[in-house]
């Protein structure tokens, strides 16, 4: 797709596995809603990129404006400049990777799958989160509520770091820290009220 | 909804192109918001002189309001004086206190305003999508260095020329600005105001901004300190973008509510509310970011007419 100046609704809703390359930038809801998609946009993207997208990957060399991956259900959405405001907000699952940074509130209420930002994260960073872990390079401008610092352990340090150098161009990622250098937010749980014998329930439906 | 523009010119030439820019970006924006259009154009100024926009009322023939405002401006010592649909346009010499002709021009009736004063501001608002801003007056034809503009979907006051944006900060010559949002403090800032002897002349929220930055400004405040203090004292969803006569700039909310993006090149900035305003009037490569919340940006240009800036001259203050 050449040059769409940014038009809004590119992408949307395919359910093929092919690849669509965008020279150029593209609007609101890029790749949302997608089943297998891979996209690749060269330029910018605007407000809810792949949004509740269900599997597939969206790639944006550029920044992302505000909401990309909301809802993510799977898939991975990468994105080698900077995210807006609330990046992955509500995702059930998927991978998040972000090589810069992300504004205000990224990660409220998600509830699954993993959230990567190498450079600086905004205020109310992993507000009121269920079970999506994530990993921030940079400096947390502040936590959300109920968010909370966790170690990492061994595995899960390769682990992050086999994501980072499958998914970010080599001269991307050794600009950034190293895994072991992340910190990852967790929520703490504090405001998990439902009754436990729900537990199963929920865990399935995630 | 509703969209927001803004544009300067790197090279320091007045002479260049500005009205038909700011048209362009509004045009692509035009589906947030038909209801209303305006512009802030900042032109080419000449010594010791301001240009004042009068609107003379919201419809019909206002050809007997202008000659009983022109007979008061002449007064005041008026020149050039020309009208274009409801506007009456003339310049008047740099004396100060602008509050005796302003008075005595608004005066002439409740649907008068002055709608902009400044050595280079003009603003242009009409009701209707962007593109009648080009059939009411020519914009396109407008050469400048910098200005800003709106698209408007009404939510919660009038759709008339007055309630239209860009609004003028009344009283601050060249101070102009234009929001996208809704300032949800606005009833209490507008009675504290009121009670200090502040004329509002209409009932949207935005006008709430002008007049903020317009006292901040007189207070002494350089535009980026006044821009952040609007974090704290202004509530709700704001992406605002603010010119001056030397200078552009914007503020976004805390909470980072309404979309606001930008580009800096080596040869002009853009803001838009959608990058799409700027691809359609700017092709070429360049990198768009959306501003984070609470981000202030303001970006200076040379306070000497058409003189040519150092590119170290134009700086972001971040």
């Amino acid at each position: 797709m050449l040059n769409p100046a940014a038009r809004h609704n590119l992408a949307v809703a395919i359910l093929h596995g092919v690849h669509i390359r965008i020279a150029g930038s593209a609007g609101y809801y890029c790749g949302g809603l997608g089943d297998g998609a891979s996209i690749e946009i060269e330029g910018s993207a605007g407000w809810g990129l792949a949004e509740s997208m269900l599997s597939g990957t969206v790639v944006v060399h550029g920044n992302a404006g505000s909401g990309a991956a909301a809802a993510l259900r799977n898939g991975s959405v990468i994105v080698h400049g900077d995210a807006a405001a609330r990046l992955g907000v509500s995702m059930k699952g998927g991978e998040v990777i972000v090589a810069g940074n992300c504004g205000y509130m990224a990660g409220f209420m998600a509830q699954k799958g993993t959230l990567i930002v190498c450079g600086d994260a905004g205020d109310a960073f992993a507000d009121s989160m269920y079970a999506t872990v994530c990993y921030v390079g940079g400096k947390i401008a502040s936590l959300g509520t109920d968010a909370v610092l966790s170690a990492l352990d061994p595995a899960e340090i390769e682990r992050l770091e086999a994501s980072l150098s499958a998914h970010l161009p080599p001269a991307v990622r050794r600009s950034k820290p190293a895994a072991a250098d992340f910190k990852k937010v967790i929520a703490g749980r504090k405001l998990w009220n439902f009754d436990k014998r729900e537990w199963r329930t929920w865990q399935e439906a995630l | 909804m509703c969209g927001i523009v803004g544009f300067l010119r790197k090279s320091g030439a007045d002479h260049q192109p500005l009205g038909e820019v700011l048209l362009a970006m509004l045009q692509s924006l035009a589906c947030r918001g038909p209801d209303s259009a305006g512009v802030a154009l900042y032109g080419i100024p000449q010594p010791h002189r301001l240009v004042a926009q009068v609107k003379l009322g919201d419809n019909g023939n206002h050809s007997q309001r202008a000659r009983d405002i022109e007979t008061i401006a002449l007064k005041f010592g008026a020149q050039d004086l020309s009208q274009k649909g409801s506007y009456l346009r003339f310049t008047f010499g740099e004396n100060g206190d602008l509050r005796p002709l302003i008075s005595a021009i608004e005066s002439v009736s409740g649907n008068v305003e002055v709608v902009s004063v400044g050595r280079r501001l003009e603003i242009l608002k009409q009701v209707g999508s962007p593109s009648r801003l080009e059939q009411s007056f020519g914009i396109s034809g407008f050469r400048g260095e910098h200005g800003i503009g709106h698209t408007r979907l009404s939510t919660e006051s009038a759709v008339d020329l007055s309630h239209s944006q860009p609004f003028w900060g009344h009283g601050y010559p060249d101070l102009a600005i234009v929001h996208n949002g809704h300032i949800t403090n606005y009833h209490q800032l507008r009675r504290r105001y009121q009670e200090r002897g502040v004329r509002f002349y209409t009932e949207n929220d935005s006008e709430i901004v002008a007049i903020y930055l317009a006292e901040k400004l007189t207070q002494g405040l350089r535009l980026r300190a006044a821009l952040e203090s609007m974090v704290d004292e202004l509530d709700g969803s704001f992406s605002c973008l603010v010119a001056t006569e030397t200078a552009l700039g914007f503020v976004k909310d805390a909470f980072s509510f309404k979309p606001l993006l930008y580009t800096e090149t080596a040869s002009f900035v853009a803001v838009a509310t959608e990058e799409i305003a700027m691809r359609g009037a700017f092709p070429g490569d360049y990198i768009v970011r959306e501003a984070q919340a609470k981000e202030v940006q303001v970006w200076q240009r040379s306070t000497q007419p058409g003189a040519v800036l150092a590119k170290s001259t134009l700086r972001s203050e971040s």
